[in-house]
This record gives C-alpha cells, structure tokens and sequence, in this order.
C-alpha cells in the first residue's frame, strides 16, 4: 500500500493528476479513512473558496486614467530623462548599480545561451524595470546637471557591479 | 504562439497597430485589476497596479515574442510587478485572523443571494482569505492566487512562476492546507449546519 498521499490529494481535487496516479490514489483512499477526511477538508474548502464575493468591478474612469497615463508618459521627456530625474532626486544610482549591472550581464549571456527567445522573454518579465532603466541611462542624450555628468562618468562602475 | 490571437494582437501592436493594444486593455483590464485586487486589497491601488501593468506592456512591445501564451506572458508581468510592490511595502493586505467575525449561517453563501447575512458572510471570508494571503510565502500566495482565484492550470502557473510543475502542485497543496486550517470555523459551522 502507498505511503499517505496528502501532497497528491489536492492535485487530485484539482484534477491535475495522471490517469494512473489517480487510480492509485483512489484506491488508496477507499481503503485509508484518514485520507478521505483530508480529502472531504480539501474539498470542502475549495467549495468555500468558491462563494468568495467577486472583486469590486473598476471604477468608470479606469481606462481614461490609464490612456491618460500613457498620453503623459509618451509626452514627457525620454526614458533617459525620467531615470536621471529619478537618480538626482535621491533614488540612487548607488542602490541600482548591482541591479543594472546584473542585467546587462545576464542580458549578454542571454544571447549566447540555448532556447535564447524563451530565456529573453522570461528574463524581460522578471526585470522589465530595470532593464527599462538600463536602456534610459544607456542612452545619455540628457545631460543636464554636474550630477548627470557623475552618472555617466560612472556607468562602468554600474558595468561592473560596484556600489 | 500563431493560434494565440492575443499574441497576434500583440505582434499587431509590435507593428505599430495601436488598436490591437487597446482591444489587449479592454479583454484583460478588468482581469488584472482583479489580479492585482488580491495582492493589495486597495481598489484604488489596485487600479494603479493594472494601470502599471500596462504601461509595461507597452514600452515591452519593442522586445515581445510569442514564445508562451499571452496571456501568460502577461500575468508573469503582473505577478512580479505585484510582489515586488508587496517588496516594497506598499499598501498590503489586511491582517486579522479567521473566526474574528462571528460566521453566520453558511447556507446563504450557497444560495448566492444579496441578503445581508450573505454580504456580511462574503466580506468576512474575503477578509479572512486576505489575511491568509498575507501569511503565505511569496510563491505560495502568488501560486494560491493564480489557481485558486483566477484559475489558472498548474501548467500555466509554472510558466507564469517560471518554475517546474511539481513544484506548483507542492505550492498549491501546501496554501490550500494552510487555508483548510485558516478557514476551519467556517467548514465546523457548515458541518454543525449541515
């Protein structure tokens, strides 16, 4: 007889098992009383699940506010200048450095490495912020202040990880 | 990726259709302000959230390929984009414990009914499911969100959690025991009920 099966039992109220594992499991479930009460907990505890109460629809000027987000956004000035706004404004440039620096490496690995598309896709998803970043303070088309003229005097610092 | 029209819609965007990125916002807006709902459990915030989202979307477009459903690609931007607000220490979820209402009776829920009694029932287990949430670990909350509140497959939650689908099915088991345990006097009074 199998051992008690508890990670398998949700799996199975899920119906995400295999064919054969769910045999196996149901066959131990009609001989073990103690599964079957997990079971019934389980299960009964999704169906509670159900009758949660939807979320609270938008609000009617959801999708205005956010064409009027991407409106001002496309307005405002470059990715570059956004950053370095940011970087002068005490976000820290110090604090981001490992961040950039991790990915512009990963994001040179990631051309040289095996099933390339997906690694960039997952890759962009997880870091799509900073990868964002990397590209404004890449682009150093605005420079404006001596503390501009600091960051980009130290972008390898950032290339290579320092504080 | 080419039988997924969301992901034609996006390849659309990519060259240069505007319109094929605001039928995106219009088939999944609401769909993430709800995602995003259960990570913070402010409908103002959560709004903001989607908005983000979006905004993402759209400045990613330039690097976008369909190797994965959209939709996936899509809840794997909002999935971290919300736990990094979590990170941040934005707006959480509400904590409290399950039981601190008094339950009433569980029929009501079952018939789907506005009366007050269901009202007051669904916002204390709502309330209760939130403060669950906001005891899970970062994966399980995130794994507890796709599969049980937006349903998501364990297939297509370990491509959003970029992870193995064992190590979902782990995820899930463990937060639906933990909310088996956090949800107890709600299941004892439908027992007594019952």
């Amino acid at each position: 007889m199998m051992q008690h099966p508890t990670l398998e039992l949700t799996a199975l109220l899920d119906g995400s098992l295999p064919e054969g594992e769910r045999a196996e499991l149901e066959a131990h479930l009609a001989a073990c009383g103690g599964c079957r009460a997990e079971r019934d907990r389980l299960a009964a505890t999704l169906a509670l699940l159900g009758a949660l109460p939807p979320a609270p629809a938008p609000s009617p000027t959801f999708e205005a506010r956010f064409h009027a987000r991407l409106a001002a956004e496309r307005a405002a000035p470059s990715g570059s200048g956004r950053v370095l706004a940011r970087l002068r404004a005490g976000f820290g440039w110090r604090t981001l450095a490992p961040g950039l620096a991790g990915v512009a490496a990963a994001a040179g690995v990631s051309l040289y490495v095996g099933h390339r598309h997906r690694a960039d896709e997952a890759f962009l998803a997880e870091h799509l912020e900073l990868f964002e970043n990397f590209e404004a303070v890449s682009n150093v088309a605005t420079v404006e202040t001596p503390e501009d003229l600091q960051v980009v005097a130290h972008l390898d610092e950032l290339q290579e990880g320092q504080p | 990726m080419s039988s997924d029209p969301d992901a034609a819609l996006m390849l659309a965007f990519q060259g240069g259709d505007e319109s094929a990125f605001r039928a995106l916002f219009e088939k999944y807006g609401r769909a993430m302000v709800t995602f995003c709902h259960h990570f913070v459990r402010d409908p103002a915030r959560a709004e903001e959230l989607a908005q983000d989202v979006f905004l993402k979307l759209h400045r990613a477009a330039p690097r976008y390929v369909p190797t994965s459903r959209f939709k996936t690609y899509l809840y794997r931007i909002a999935s971290n984009h919300c736990l990094n607000e979590l990170r941040r220490g934005g707006p959480s979820l509400a904590r409290g414990s399950a039981g601190d209402a008094e339950p009433l009776d569980p029929d009501t829920l079952e018939a789907g009914g506005a009366t007050p009694e269901a009202v007051a029932l669904g916002a204390a287990l709502a309330r209760d499911v939130q403060a669950l949430l906001a005891r899970l670990p970062e994966k399980q909350r995130a794994a507890f969100v796709l599969a049980r509140l937006e349903g998501l497959p364990y297939e297509e939650i370990a491509d959003v959690l970029e992870t193995t689908v064992p190590a979902v099915k782990s995820l899930v088991h463990r937060a639906t025991v933990a909310a088996a345990d956090a949800l107890a006097p709600y299941l004892v009074t439908r027992r007594e009920v019952g």
